[in-house]
C-alpha cells in the first residue's frame, strides 16, 4: 500500500509553496492604482506638449540641476530601502527596529523636500518661472508629487504610532505601500524630466 | 557550537538591500548614459529607448519587490505591468514620434 500525501499527517507535509496574498489590503490598493492612472495621464500630456516644441523643452531642460535630480533619486530609492526593511522587521515582531527605520524613511523624505527645495530656489532665481511651458509642468509635476511627500510623511507618523502601540502589521504594510508609490512615481518624473531631453 | 548561533542574514532584508544596490546602480548608469548637454536636437533615439527600458526596470523592481507585489494576486500583477508598460510604450510613442 502506498501513502498518499493525504495520508500524511499535516506536520508531515512538505511546507507548502507561498500563497498569492495582497500586500497592504484593498482600499489601499484601489488609491494606489488610481494615483498611477491620473499621474499617467498627466505624464502622457507632458509628452504630448513636449512633441509639439521638442526645440523648446530640451532647451529649457538643460537649466535642470542633474546633481539634485539624481541625488533625490539616491535618496528616495534609500528610503524605500528603510521602508521595505521596516515591514520585514516589524513582521520578525523587531519594534524598536522597525520604528528605527520607519525614522530613517521619514528623514529621507525631509532631505527630499529640502533639496527640491533648494532646486525650486535656484531655478526661480535664475528666472525659470512658470511663464515658461516647460517649467509649468516642471514646477506641477515636482509639486504635486512633493505633495503627496508630505502626505508620506504624515502617514509614516502614523505607522510609527501603531508601531508604538497596537504593532499590526498590516497597518505597518499599509503605510509602506503608499511610500513606495511616491519613490515609484519620481523614478518615472525623473526619467521624463531630467533624462529624456 | 558557535558558528550554528550566528544569526542568518535575514533573506527578505538581504533582498531588499540587493534591489536597492541594482536601483541605485541603474540610475547612475542611465543619468551617465544622458549627455551633460545635448544640443538643441535632444538625444538619439536609442538612447532614448535605453533610458526608457532602464526606467521600466527600475519601476518593476520597485513595483515587485518593494511593494511586494511578486507575491500578490494574479489581477494586481496584470494591472501593475500592464500601466507600466501602457504608460511607457505610449511616453516613448510620443517621444520619439
Amino acid at each position: 500500500m502506498t501513502v498518499s500525501d493525504r495520508d500524511l499527517p499535516d506536520t508531515a507535509r512538505p511546507p507548502a509553496e507561498p500563497t498569492t496574498r495582497l500586500p497592504g489590503d484593498l482600499d489601499m490598493w484601489v488609491m494606489i492604482l488610481g494615483d498611477l492612472f491620473f499621474f499617467g495621464c498627466y505624464f502622457v500630456a507632458y509628452m504630448i506638449f513636449r512633441a509639439r516644441s521638442p526645440e523648446a523643452f530640451a532647451a529649457a531642460q538643460q537649466h535642470l540641476n542633474m546633481g539634485i535630480g539624481v541625488a533625490n533619486t539616491v535618496v528616495l530609492l534609500t528610503s524605500s530601502m528603510f521602508a521595505a526593511s521596516a515591514v520585514a522587521a516589524a513582521r520578525s515582531g523587531a519594534v524598536r527596529t522597525a520604528r528605527r527605520l520607519i525614522l530613517a524613511t521619514g528623514a529621507c523624505g525631509l532631505i527630499f523636500a529640502a533639496l527640491k527645495a533648494v532646486e525650486w530656489h535656484q531655478e526661480i532665481s535664475r528666472g525659470f518661472t512658470v511663464s515658461d511651458e516647460f517649467f509649468s509642468f516642471y514646477y506641477v509635476l515636482t509639486g504635486v508629487h512633493l505633495a503627496h511627500v508630505a502626505l508620506g510623511l504624515l502617514i509614516l507618523g502614523v505607522v510609527d504610532r501603531e508601531l508604538r502601540r497596537r504593532q499590526r502589521v498590516a497597518f505597518v504594510e499599509q503605510g509602506v505601500l503608499f511610500w513606495h508609490m511616491i519613490d515609484l512615481l519620481w523614478l518615472v518624473i525623473f526619467a521624463i524630466v531630467y533624462l529624456m531631453r | 557550537m558557535t558558528t550554528l548561533s550566528i544569526p542568518r542574514p535575514d533573506k527578505s532584508t538581504r533582498t531588499v538591500v540587493l534591489v536597492w544596490a541594482a536601483l541605485t546602480v541603474i540610475t547612475i548608469v542611465a543619468w551617465r548614459l544622458a549627455p551633460g548637454h545635448a544640443d538643441s536636437a535632444g538625444l538619439s533615439d536609442g538612447l532614448v529607448a535605453g533610458i526608457v527600458v532602464l526606467a521600466m526596470i527600475k519601476c518593476r523592481l520597485v513595483i515587485r519587490y518593494f511593494m511586494e507585489v511578486r507575491y500578490a494576486p494574479r489581477w494586481l500583477r496584470l494591472a501593475t505591468d500592464g500601466w507600466l508598460l501602457v504608460l511607457w510604450v505610449t511616453l516613448l510613442g510620443i517621444y520619439l514620434y
